[in-house]
């Protein structure tokens, strides 16, 4: 049947990307636990005097850091993620209204030929 | 999504809407309540450090710990050797992300104190959440017990058999 091959060929196209979606949502969601994280180490930062001492984590050492320097860092860092987060949520705006098409026209092809049935049945 | 609670009638829903509702909230519940632990075990890990820096740094009555400087220094899991506190002044804090700031025993409570404090409101938050998804499971299985018992699920039976 032509039209079950059709049907076939766009499920399987709307699997694809349901899955690619979910990868997306899985980056979405890692990036804002990293966002959070980032915005308690900003708001450290914020309560601290500028005497305090800052170490930062390089492999296996610990080096001290100036206060300005490590809030920059954290600040750059919250940049990045932010941008990041909203380019994935455009790219899965996209697959949405992608995967929308696909099963609009699945029940498309699916009703026509259900009418097709239905007429050569009464002829 | 048409699942939004309240603005679907449950009762106009088919036995396989209703089966894949059902197994929708099932494993929502569940990745909630795996939440709900991680969040506990992170609160009882805070509380261990508040409890660390009082009986341990500051040193207590009670436990025998005050004035007294022999530690043992954890190398692994298990092996230990023979230290000795020079400085209880000052600690070092891990603030995430590769961060670690010196602070006084005081402020280090404070800190974790304030981390449970944080938890402790969405721990609260995450079991409304829970208590809501486990009444719309309730719910959706009700109706799908009825539905069973009652003509749609002969239907479904007939149908199949």
């Amino acid at each position: 049947m032509d039209a079950q091959k059709k049907i076939q060929a766009i499920s399987d196209e709307f699997q694809q990307l349901q899955t690619e979606l979910e990868g997306l949502v899985d980056a979405r969601q890692k990036l804002e636990s990293q966002q959070q994280e980032n915005q308690g180490v900003q708001s450290e930062f914020a309560q601290l005097d500028d005497e305090s001492n800052i170490y930062k984590m390089v492999g296996p050492v610990l080096l001290k850091q100036d206060k300005t320097e490590a809030t920059m860092a954290v600040n750059g860092r919250l940049e990045f993620i932010e941008k990041e987060i909203k380019r994935i949520e455009k790219e899965i705006e996209e697959k949405q209204d992608k995967s929308e098409e696909k099963r609009s026209e699945m029940l498309q092809i699916q009703s026509q030929a259900q009418q097709q049935q239905a007429a050569a049945a009464s002829a | 999504m048409e699942l939004s609670p309240g603005s679907v009638n449950l009762a106009s829903l088919s036995l396989p809407q209703l089966r894949s509702l059902q197994t929708r909230l099932t494993s929502e519940l569940e990745h909630l309540t795996t939440s709900h632990a991680k969040l506990r075990a992170a609160q009882a890990k805070f509380r261990d450090c508040v409890r660390s820096i009082n009986d341990g740094v500051t040193g207590s009555e009670s436990k025998g710990t005050t004035g007294r400087d022999e530690i043992l220094v954890p190398l692994t899991s298990s092996l230990y050797v023979k230290g000795r506190l020079t400085d209880r002044e000052k600690v070092l804090v891990d603030v995430g992300t590769g961060f670690y700031v010196e602070k006084t025993p005081e402020k280090a409570i404070a800190f974790y104190d304030d981390k449970v404090k944080g938890l402790d409101e969405n721990l609260v938050e995450l079991e409304k959440i829970v208590q809501a998804k486990n009444s719309q499971l309730r719910v959706v299985e009700e109706v799908l017990r009825q539905k069973m018992l009652s003509g749609e699920g002969a239907d479904a039976g007939a149908q199949s058999a």
